[in-house]
């Protein structure tokens, strides 16, 4: 009690440094990330000597980069797309359906989320060479999916579990009919989580590197196979400068995903 | 609502079993078709190619291009005999690895956590979660090079504290166990905070005022009252952030170099370098075992934690 009335409080301060190390800690890679691509040597070297934007010029003038950034892209939305339908429909199923394990059934979709994913990739690789389909593009649409569905699936969860279904109720007993209530009530309350959970299908089908690591064919590789076979060899501002890319791609997901759901609804376990 | 935990504990219980009862008497809705795609990309695209995998680790060679196959332990003996002394060794150092990276991840996650979960202003709170998902959402690779751009010889580091006449020769902070650590650290901590600052925002705050009340010291309230309370939390993100380090490729790789050989790295190797898809296969399950193991006790752990919840 007497500490807590000292102009200068020792316990708090310790404590709001410790959290200010940590948060710097969390944080100053990624600045870090921003000297090297802006810094001209050709080498990855400290303290930087100045200002240029060769390495962006480099990274986007690129055809290997680029081939790779928009494969990752194109994988990306099709991730986006496949994982908000197919998450989307099965949060539905579990929370309304009355299905009998359903609570096994969640635990099953999210477990792609904690099985190592170089696993999945070796697996997938194994079926697919078994089956003598190769390494096809919709193979790792579909390898990717999986472990994007868990995302959308958790935030369309969170969001159907705070769902007031009187609303519904008294739809139906004004005169709609249950595809009007579902159309005109339902989709619109549970819209922010799908939205949210598709960002985030986005976003880890775009950094996902295991399971694209077996998938992808030589040539054919998304861009963080591309980065990570360059950074074997050769450590140079254009790395700095894609990281730079995917990072600011990383900020902005996080403010639209602020904006559309609070990002709040993630925190939920 | 206060109750005794065993009163509590019968309370849940008999609760249980009303909603059982109550559940098995509404019919499966129509709706529960929708499920259906969901469960045809979950057999399809997971467990089938488990199942194969499980079942070639079992096989002399390649059913495909090879008719007289036939069902073998070798490659599993291949490991348990480990005549090149290599295997056993990268068991042990991703589980070292792994260990080593949750422990440092909740001390390092912990605190953060707190100040999540206590803080007033819902703007500092709104930051905190940026500070925490921005990183986690940027790719393992991009934050690798990060990390090595710091940790080199010529890294950040080590230059400045060599122009502050600190220190004479380079430490050796990366192509080590260390580097490794410290990166996998970075990349799984935001797992930590989030499952941890659940748990720790769920814990009544007044209990410690409580505890203050008495005489005790912040600290001391902390360490005896909130601590206890949130060890479900630490316990459900270490086990998260173990099962996720376990099998880590990119990480041990570029920041270990050829000093650090893990599990991953070497099922990986096996593939690419020996084609031997038995062998890489064996080594798979051999880490999907000690993963389920964590997994199933992680959904334990969840499992208690929404059961407490729904009471509260």
């Amino acid at each position: 009690m007497i500490a807590r009335r000292r102009p200068f409080d020792t316990g708090r301060a310790a404590y709001l440094t410790l959290n200010g190390a940590i948060l710097l800690f969390l944080l100053a890679p990624l600045a870090v990330v921003a000297v090297f691509a802006l810094n001209p040597l050709p080498y990855i070297s400290f303290p930087p000597v100045g200002v240029t934007t060769r390495w962006f010029e480099k990274f986007f003038t690129s055809s290997d980069f680029m081939t790779a950034l928009w494969l990752s892209l194109r994988v990306a939305v099709m991730v986006l797309v496949l994982s908000t339908v197919i998450g989307g429909m099965c949060a539905l199923a579990l929370v309304r359906g009355n299905l009998p394990g359903a609570r096994v059934l969640t635990a099953c979709f999210m477990s792609p989320l904690m099985l190592p994913a170089i696993l999945t990739g070796l697996a997938l690789f194994q079926l697919f060479l078994l089956s003598g389909v190769g390494r096809p593009v919709w193979g790792l649409v579909a390898g990717h999916t999986l472990v994007a569905v868990p995302y959308v699936l958790r935030t369309t969860l969170a969001v159907l579990h705070n769902f007031d279904r009187r609303i519904e109720e008294a739809a139906a007993s004004l005169g709609a009919t249950p595809r009007r209530v579902f159309f005109e009530v339902t989709l619109p309350i549970i819209r922010p989580g799908v939205i949210a959970g598709g960002i985030f299908a986005f976003i880890v089908s775009f950094d996902q590197f295991p399971i694209s690591l077996f998938l992808v064919l030589p040539k054919g590789e998304t861009l963080p196979v591309v980065l990570f076979n360059y950074m074997k060899f050769d450590l140079d501002g254009a790395i700095a400068a894609a990281s730079m890319v995917s990072i600011l791609l990383a900020l902005s997901v996080v403010l639209l995903l602020e904006r559309v759901i609070g990002l709040k609804a993630y925190v939920k376990l | 609502m206060d109750f005794p935990p065993r009163e509590r504990r019968a309370g849940i219980a008999s609760l249980r079993r009303v909603s059982f009862v109550v559940k098995r008497r509404s019919p499966i809705a129509p709706v529960a078709w929708l499920v259906a795609p969901a469960l045809l990309l979950f057999v399809v695209f997971f467990v089938m190619p488990f199942a194969v995998m499980a079942t070639l680790s079992l096989l002399s060679g390649n059913p495909v291009n090879n008719p007289n196959v036939v069902f073998t332990w070798k490659h599993y003996d291949r490991f348990i005999e480990d005549s090149a002394g290599i295997f056993h060794d990268a068991l042990w150092s991703t589980l070292r690895i792994g260990l080593v990276t949750t422990i440092a991840a909740l001390l390092v996650g912990y605190p953060l956590a707190h100040w999540m979960a206590r803080i007033k202003s819902r703007v500092g709170h709104a930051a905190l979660l940026m500070a925490v998902i921005a990183p986690m959402l940027t790719g393992i690779v991009v934050r690798t090079f990060a990390w090595m751009t710091l940790l080199q010889d010529k890294g950040v580091i080590n230059v400045t504290l060599q122009s502050w006449g600190l220190i004479e020769k380079p430490l050796p902070l990366m192509y080590n166990e260390f580097g490794t650590v410290v990166a996998l650290v970075h990349i799984y901590v935001p797992f930590m905070v989030l499952t941890l600052t659940g748990v720790i925002g769920r814990i009544d705050e007044r209990l410690e005022q409580a505890a203050r009340g008495l005489g005790a010291s912040r600290f001391r309230a902390f360490l005896e009252v909130t601590l206890p309370l949130s060890l479900p939390g630490i316990l459900a993100g270490s086990l998260l952030v173990f099962a996720l380090s376990i099998s880590a490729y990119v990480t041990p790789f570029l920041m270990g170099g050829t000093n650090v050989l893990t599990l991953p790295m070497l099922i990986y190797q096996q593939v690419s370098s020996s084609f031997n898809l038995g062998f890489a296969g064996a080594l798979g399950v051999v880490l999907l075992g000690v993963s389920l193991v964590i997994i199933v006790a992680y959904n334990h752990v969840l499992a208690r934690l929404s059961g407490e919840e729904a009471l509260s």
